[in-house]
């Protein structure tokens, strides 16, 4: 049976209609919690940063004020520094550490299962969990680090002093999450190609030229993309400052969502500085997504 | 090389051999001095990691004055269990978790049912706005959930649904990942198998329900161990959109012992302790899927 050009054509209609009608029945659901709680609050940001006001009550319009007011405002200017201090420490520590412990365990004949479970582990703790443990071992008194400290002979130090708080909530950091970067350079590593490897051992390459030359070279998107998605995780640093040092002190790991959180809950009418402040953020965040994903673009040769 | 050449001049076949032997043993035992040094390595780095829980352990079963004591005991005999009495009795401890498990639990299974559903749409579908929607999923995939925070409160509070279960449940549902995941995973099935079915009649939800959804099932539990741990985790939005005891969770209750409870470090541990057990139990069924969870990143690529 033949079918008529129009009989054709209606059929493709139908065949059409079936698939805009399913295709959007299906993705429904879940597009429309991603609208109206994550599409919708970051407009909501650009809106609410060009208020003056209250959570609460009325709100009223005053432009660019709030970006420009920024510059002034009181631990505005710290909180950014310190978070961008704390992601650019932070971010190198964990990505060393972690590649460097993936070039242990790739390479390990035996006994990887265990090392991964136990360098893994402290991934699965809560950032206020991990707070109070280390509350346990910065304690003056009897915390770990200063009982080693003295067991060897060192004077104690005061580790969560207004110099030394950020620094401990790197280290924090870097506990908490090097086990989670050496997992998926571990499994970036296994999938490289091992002829290559052989070929450079029988060319006499050392270890270090064959890590400097190969592994480097081919790993250098999978770091870059690392790089990328670290930074953003440091600039929400916040459940692990409220916790351990609660900002302070004097401000000194007040990072810019602590800010946020201050301004919106502790005072009166910042919540335009909050929004400001936040959509700031946002932006910067964007950003990187975007230079991301051009970078892994490219790689597929304008696919 | 050149000594090996010399070798075969001087002594002959036998001494070659000889030597041939005596290099794969030097390079046997270079191997096994390179595998060692790697175990001990690894050993120290693992070692450091995992001390912080020890010493966290420790403190949790001594009594307030042996804490403080210097040198710390380093197994403390009998243990003392009065900081975990303390937690119980003095805290609304278990209230706490039952809230996290609830609601991470909902959301979980939740989220498994809509981003299956979004990402089988994405990559078998062909409809219009489909490739819209994907970018800007994407672009919006790493955007925090602490700089939304004013916003999300407002509209929330608009619903009337600040302090309730609906709060905590509905805002972790708009999160990307799992339907850009769930798209990447479905993308590598087999198109013969959806045709075959088409032929035989089914419809397209029979094909998402019998055919897709058996066939991803390894990665809808890698998608489910990522979800329930991040809502584990979760702090800032549980922090603000509840407020009585009733309601808070976890994160929040425990981050309430630090900021009201006064100094305690006898209820700190203990609480501690207790709030890493429900994920060290799961760790523990399912270790291959949370080291999964690490490549879950990568397979955006």
């Amino acid at each position: 049976m033949r079918l008529s050009p129009r009989e054709h054509a209606r059929l493709r209609r139908k065949a059409r209609m079936r698939h805009e009608l399913s295709g959007w029945a299906f993705l429904t659901p879940m597009f429309a919690c991603f609208v109206v709680f994550l599409v919708v609050p970051v407009l909501g940001t650009v809106w609410w940063s060009t208020r003056f006001g209250g959570l609460i009550g009325g709100t009223r319009f005053v432009g660019f004020d709030n970006f420009t007011r920024l510059i002034d405002l009181v631990g505005a200017p710290q909180a950014i520094w310190n978070t961008v201090v704390f992601a650019g420490s932070s971010v190198p520590l964990i990505l060393i550490g972690a590649l460097g412990i993936a070039l242990l365990l790739a390479r390990l004949e035996k006994g990887g299962a265990v090392y991964r479970f136990l360098v893994y582990f402290p991934v699965l703790v809560p950032g206020v969990v991990a707070a109070l443990i280390w509350l346990f071992l910065t304690n003056s008194d009897f915390g770990l680090f200063n009982t080693v400290l003295r067991a060897v002979g060192l004077q104690p130090v005061t580790w969560l002093a207004t110099d030394t708080a950020l620094g401990v909530l790197v280290a924090l950091d870097v506990w908490r999450n090097v086990g989670y970067w050496a997992m998926f350079f571990v499994a970036a590593i296994i999938g490289l190609p091992g002829e290559i490897y052989q070929a450079a051992e029988l060319d006499g390459a050392s270890p270090l030229a064959r890590f400097r030359y190969l592994t480097l070279p081919m790993l250098r998107r999978i770091i870059f993309f690392a790089v990328v998605v670290s930074t953003i995780w440091a600039f929400q640093v916040f459940d692990t400052a409220i916790v351990l040092t609660r900002g302070g002190p004097a401000g000194a790991t007040t990072t810019v969502v602590y800010r946020v959180w201050q301004y919106v809950f502790g005072s009166n009418n910042k919540v335009g500085y909050a929004s400001a402040i936040s959509l700031v953020m946002i932006v910067a965040i964007l950003a990187l997504t975007i230079v991301q994903m051009r970078m892994l673009r490219s790689r597929r040769g304008g696919d | 090389m050149a000594a090996i050449a010399e070798s075969t001049e001087t002594t002959g076949r036998a001494a070659l051999k000889g030597l041939a032997v005596d290099h794969a043993r030097a390079r046997l035992r270079a191997r096994r001095r390179r595998e060692l040094s790697r175990h001990v390595a690894l050993g120290l780095i693992s070692f450091m990691l995992v001390a912080p829980f020890y010493y966290v352990v420790l403190a949790s079963l001594k009594d307030s004055n042996a804490i403080f004591q210097y040198p710390p005991q380093l197994v403390p005999w009998p243990p003392y269990w009065g900081n975990y009495a303390n937690v119980l009795s003095h805290t609304n401890f278990l209230r706490w978790m039952f809230n996290t498990l609830f609601v991470a639990t909902t959301v979980t299974v939740l989220k498994i049912f809509l981003d299956s559903m979004a990402g089988y749409a994405l990559a078998k579908i062909d409809f219009t706005g489909r490739k819209a929607v994907f970018l800007l999923m994407l672009i919006l995939l790493m955007v925090p959930g602490g700089a939304l925070i004013v916003p999300l409160w407002s509209l929330i509070h608009s619903f009337g649904l600040i302090d309730t279960y609906f709060a905590l449940i509905l805002p972790p549902l708009a999160n990307p990942l799992g339907a850009i995941l769930m798209r990447q995973f479905i993308l590598g099935l087999p198109r013969d198998l959806e045709n075959a079915a088409r032929l035989d009649g089914l419809n397209e939800f029979q094909i998402y329900w019998r055919i897709v959804l058996p066939l991803i099932k390894p990665a809808l539990v890698v998608l489910a161990v990522i979800l329930f741990t991040d809502q584990f985790m979760s702090f800032i939005w549980p922090l603000i959109a509840t407020t009585s005891d009733d309601l808070i969770v976890l994160t929040v209750g425990v981050a309430s012992l630090r900021a009201h409870g006064g100094v305690d470090y006898g209820l700190w541990s203990a609480s501690a302790v207790m709030s890493l057990v429900p994920i060290a139990v799961l760790f523990f069924i399912l270790q291959r899927q949370f080291l999964a969870r690490s490549l879950a990143g990568a397979l955006k690529q």
